[in-house]
């Protein structure tokens, strides 16, 4: 039972480091995103029905804290935890740098599709020309936190098997 | 089983898709924003606590990070600033005995610009949650006075203005975000224009500057402040960085340079007033 209040532990820990850490560490103008990083990382342990499910979770509360509509997060996280658990699941060997590499690609996409969809629902602003810059540095930034967030992640589902990357 | 098993994700997703887009038509239809703004400002006020106690922890930490990866910035910053306070200090001899370049000191230091306005001191708290969107968020919430649409300014002029608010927290557009928009008078000539916010880095555009009216580079641009104006007027808004007249063109397109440091605020001061005072 107690495990499985590892997840939401762990969840209020990246909130809290991504809103009174990493919102104030910027590389030209542009923050990590660790919200967006913790979905990529429970696609990659637990597959895709866990990375989508916490991909929702994780969006829903990241939104309560934008001015973006509500949902827009939880959409574009759904999509992405899914698709890094689908990723995960024709991988056939671990190698160590394949979260970071996951992390890069992954973050970048989940920034162009969050602008995107953005788009579509009427914040047109999202889809600007530094768009390209944002995707890359958080994409970058990402996959070094990437190498700490994928063994806390995989702890904290301990609980939801599939366990990969802790060692 | 085994299809039911790999079925399964999908379905969920589907689900979680379908939710998703539930939530994002309410929300920008409007329907049922009443709670959603309960919600949003539930979670703040939740949240405010573990954030404060988190910043105490984390601040040095960040500013460790922070100046390792500006520190080619800070350097020729400080060197800046060094010269500036060389200047500075000549400036202040030469004004020693001077009581009344004191007291005009003094005077902008009190935003005087302001007026008789209500107005609450608050500390910045959190930058932006988002990389698409220019806001900070503030000590200061409704407990104290703040409201949806307060104008926020600095000693030097407009700062953004107040989007959202909870009981302990409020968030503020600052005025570079690209949804931004002032309505506001050239200093020299009184022209009246609209000016928008483009990005961090990007200076501001006014639009409907006729092409006869005469623009500086320098000048002084400032709130409008015409009827149903959501800032007061007279609030220092830019400087004019340059301003072109394409040919064939209706109106000028004019650039300037908000006279904030928007990167280097600590404190802000809300304005509590609303257009209908």
């Amino acid at each position: 039972m107690l495990t499985r209040l590892r997840l939401p532990l762990l969840f209020l820990l990246v909130l809290t480091v991504q809103k009174s850490l990493l919102s104030d560490i910027d590389v030209r103008d542009v923050r990590p995103d660790a919200l967006l990083l913790f979905v990529v990382c429970a696609g990659l342990v637990s597959g895709s029905e866990v990375g989508a499910l916490v991909g929702f979770a994780t969006g829903l509360v990241a939104d309560l804290f934008v001015q973006a509509p509500l949902g827009l997060s939880a959409l574009v996280f759904s999509l992405l935890g899914y698709a890094v658990g689908a990723f995960r699941s024709n991988l056939i060997r671990e190698i160590w740098w394949i979260p970071p590499l996951t992390a890069f690609v992954a973050s970048m996409a989940g920034v162009v599709l969050y602008a995107v969809i953005g788009a579509v629902v009427g914040q047109s602003h999202f889809v600007r020309p530094q768009l390209v810059t944002t995707a890359l540095v958080v994409g970058v930034m990402n996959a070094v936190l990437s190498l700490v967030l994928v063994r806390l992640t995989s702890w904290a589902l301990s609980w939801a098997g599939q366990e990969r990357y802790a060692r | 089983m085994a299809v039911y098993r790999r079925t399964r994700p999908r379905f969920i997703l589907l689900l979680l898709v379908l939710t998703a887009i539930t939530l994002l038509t309410l929300d920008g239809r409007g329907t049922g924003s009443g709670v959603i703004d309960t919600i949003r400002s539930g979670a703040r006020d939740a949240f405010a606590p573990v954030g404060r106690a988190a910043d105490s922890v984390l601040e040095p930490v960040g500013n460790f990070f922070t100046g390792m990866i500006h520190y080619g910035d800070l350097k020729a910053e400080n060197a800046r600033l060094r010269e500036q306070n060389e200047e500075l200090r000549g400036q202040a001899l030469q004004a020693k005995n001077s009581e009344r370049e004191q007291q005009a000191l003094l005077d902008q230091l009190d935003l005087d610009y302001v007026g008789d306005i209500p107005r609450v001191r608050a500390r910045i708290v959190n930058a932006a949650a988002s990389n698409f969107e220019l806001t900070f968020e503030i000590d200061r919430g409704t407990n104290a006075g703040i409201a949806k649409g307060m104008p926020v300014v600095s000693g030097a002029g407009l700062v953004g203005r107040v989007v959202d608010a909870s009981r302990s927290r409020a968030t503020v557009m600052m005025l570079t975000d690209s949804t931004f928009s002032v309505g506001v008078r050239m200093s020299s000539s009184g022209d009246v224009g609209v000016a928008t916010g483009r990005g961090v880095r990007a200076p501001m555009k006014v639009d409907l500057i006729e092409t006869a009216t005469k623009v500086d580079k320098g000048e002084v641009v400032v709130t409008s402040g015409l009827q149903q104006s959501v800032f007061p007027p007279g609030i220092p808004v830019g400087l004019v960085r340059e301003a072109r007249t394409p040919p064939g063109a209706l109106q000028q397109e004019v650039e300037i340079d908000p006279v904030v440091d928007l990167r280097r605020l600590e404190y802000v001061t809300v304005l509590q007033w609303s257009p209908k005072r």
